[in-house]
């Protein structure tokens, strides 16, 4: 009992000498700007590359993965999983709501109607479509109804 | 209870409020939407005019340079028929929260209804959270609060979500190369319903990023619902840019039906299959696809895509393949686009009682956006290999006209009409005022 109560004691104070050790160094690491210093392009999608080729430093991943590719675009809830402070560099949350958001009616792609260049869902009849897709994938459903938006879903599944 | 949390967590909020008179930066963006719409399904023709007004704030180096405030709601007040349900008038509070962010460390933390998506979370929260990265490439965050919860469930007392929860996700990062994370989430236990089946929130899982060279990027998650003891999603993608300005992608992903959609209370109960004796078990299906496509970037305003998936399921296999091209002229004043995607899909996604699923997508867009006008045309068919409700097709065509009256202030206008298996005609307008007051700040968020 005494052996682990030393052991305990021994742990205890390594941990606090490294979080006060941690706390020291935690002054050296740097911050994300909190906006980008350029002006970036309205309705354009960004290459990263164009500035910031071969640019990665410390632990921040290489910027060209964050091209605006099309590739990028389709796939971005990866990126956006792991790297939200990355995005809120250039985008406003507000950006993100346009799409994800909770307990909204309008379809983004109504709201958006005069942008077709964005990347909206649901665009035309997705009334109809819905029926298909939602046994094809209904995974792709979840992500965004699932534990959020549900006011569509409640007006018919009932 | 749920909702007294929720009201405070709320009103905790919006404490921000007053310190906007002091605001070193505030930005505005307001839009004002009048829908007017007229659908006739054969038997009974309704007209709708929803007034809907969007509006977002952000206030940013407040106090001592590092508090900011962001809110984001909307409103709605019908002026003729009901446009979507009992209400003639609703809204929402998207979010609303405090932030201080620290200048060392990327450090924040933030007080009010927010979202979370960090690892395998994805939330909405009335609550705090809180987000460091750690000598040696470590990182943590974590979030605690009351559920923001949905519109009711048909027949039940809630939306199947349960009052409280809490997350987080530690994670460590080598130089620029290797990300790994863990992440869970706890949720409070679910309501018991009436008519639906839904259960508790809880998840762990892990997450990845590896890229040894700029030409190869692997990322992704598995998440485990430790309610079921089982693997509910696998989630991964590759990237390879074998030379500039191509990326070619593979995706795969899996979900065990019930594992994935435990805590969906509208759903969930789809992935239970009755017994002979009556009590609903897990069936243990899964659901899987996987897929790839090619971008290419041909000049530095048009990118044409290829893409292929492949679904399985219980009910079938499906495919669906099609490209895309997007192209942007006249610094990119003037942009079109295009694409056709065919999803092959056997009886067992079809919409009842057809033997097919199978549909042609077409899609064929443009727009003009100059200072002072813009314009746009988008049209979009669907066309089904078996007739829907004796519809061959549903198609949609719109027209928007817009003028900036000034450089923060802009009217616009769109039109559409569509016939699909739903409507036999479906006629929309749309008036649209936008007042953006950070439309042409130079470094600013967009």
């Amino acid at each position: 009992m005494t052996t682990m109560k030393a052991l305990c004691a021994a742990l205890a104070l390594a941990a606090g000498a490294l979080t006060i050790a941690a706390c020291a160094q935690m002054k050296a690491l740097p911050s994300l700007p909190e906006s980008h210093p350029e002006a970036l392009a309205v309705g354009q999608q960004v290459d990263c590359s164009e500035c910031h080729e071969d640019q990665q430093k410390g632990t921040l991943k290489n910027i060209n993965a964050f091209s605006h590719s099309r590739a990028f675009v389709k796939n971005h809830r990866f990126y956006a999983a792991t790297d939200a402070r990355l995005c809120e560099t250039c985008h406003k949350v507000s950006f993100c709501a346009d799409c994800h958001t909770n307990q909204v009616e309008m379809k983004p792609s109504v709201k958006w109607g005069n942008r077709p260049d964005r990347e909206m869902p649901h665009r035309g009849d997705y009334l109809t479509m819905h029926k298909i897709e939602g046994k094809v994938d209904p995974a792709s459903c979840y992500r965004c109804h699932g534990r959020g938006n549900n006011e569509r879903c409640v007006a018919c599944h009932k | 209870m749920k909702r007294t949390l929720c009201r405070v967590f709320s009103a905790v909020s919006l404490l921000g409020l007053p310190a906007l008179a002091g605001a070193a930066e505030t930005s505005v963006d307001s839009t004002t939407i009048l829908r007017i719409e007229q659908r006739d399904n054969g038997s009974q023709k309704d007209t709708f005019l929803p007034a809907t007004e969007f509006l977002s704030l952000d206030a940013t180096r407040l106090a001592d340079g590092n508090l900011s405030f962001h809110f984001y709601g909307w409103g709605r007040v019908d002026l003729i028929d009901k446009s979507f349900n009992d209400d003639r008038a609703a809204g929402s509070l998207t979010y609303g929260y405090l932030k201080y962010r620290f200048k060392q460390a990327n450090a924040d933390i933030r007080l009010g209804r927010q979202f979370i998506h960090d690892g395998i979370n994805n939330e909405q929260v009335d609550g705090v959270s809180a987000h460091s990265d750690l000598p040696y490439g470590f990182g943590i965050s974590a979030f605690g609060g009351a559920n923001v919860h949905t519109a009711r469930i048909f027949g039940e007392n809630s939306d199947g979500k349960g009052d409280g929860i809490a997350g987080g996700r530690i994670n460590y990062r080598l130089g620029g190369m290797l990300e790994l994370g863990a992440s869970g989430v706890y949720e409070s236990k679910a309501p018991t319903l009436q008519q639906h089946t839904s259960g508790n929130h809880r998840l762990i899982g892990g997450d990845v990023w590896f890229s040894p060279h700029k030409v190869l990027e692997v990322m992704g998650h598995t998440t485990y619902n430790t309610e079921t003891s089982h693997v509910a999603e696998h989630s991964y993608l590759i990237n390879i840019k074998p030379v500039q300005h191509l990326v070619l992608t593979g995706e795969f992903n899996e979900q065990n039906d019930r594992s994935y959609q435990y805590s969906w209370a509208m759903f969930s109960g789809t992935a239970l299959h009755a017994t002979p004796n009556g009590p609903l078990v897990d069936a243990g299906d899964t659901s899987r696809n996987y897929g790839g496509r090619a971008s290419y970037q041909i000049a530095k305003l048009v990118e044409i895509s290829g893409d292929y998936k492949h679904y399985k399921r219980v009910a079938g296999n499906a495919n669906r393949y099609g490209g895309d091209l997007k192209m942007g002229f006249f610094d990119n004043m003037l942009r079109a686009g295009g694409s056709y995607h065919y999803l092959d899909a056997g009886p067992g996604f079809a919409i009842t009682p057809n033997p097919s699923g199978s549909y042609h997508e077409m899609r064929a867009w443009g727009m003009f956006d100059s200072k002072s006008f813009t314009g746009a045309v988008d049209f979009i068919d669907y066309l089904f290999k078996e007739r829907v409700f004796n519809e061959k097709q549903a198609w949609e065509v719109l027209g928007s006209l817009g003028y900036h009256l000034t450089p923060q202030l802009f009217l616009s206008g769109d039109v559409s009409y569509g016939r699909n298996p739903d409507f036999s005609e479906e006629t929309r307008g749309l008036v649209r005022l936008t007042y953006n007051t950070t439309f042409s700040t130079a470094g600013g968020k967009k």
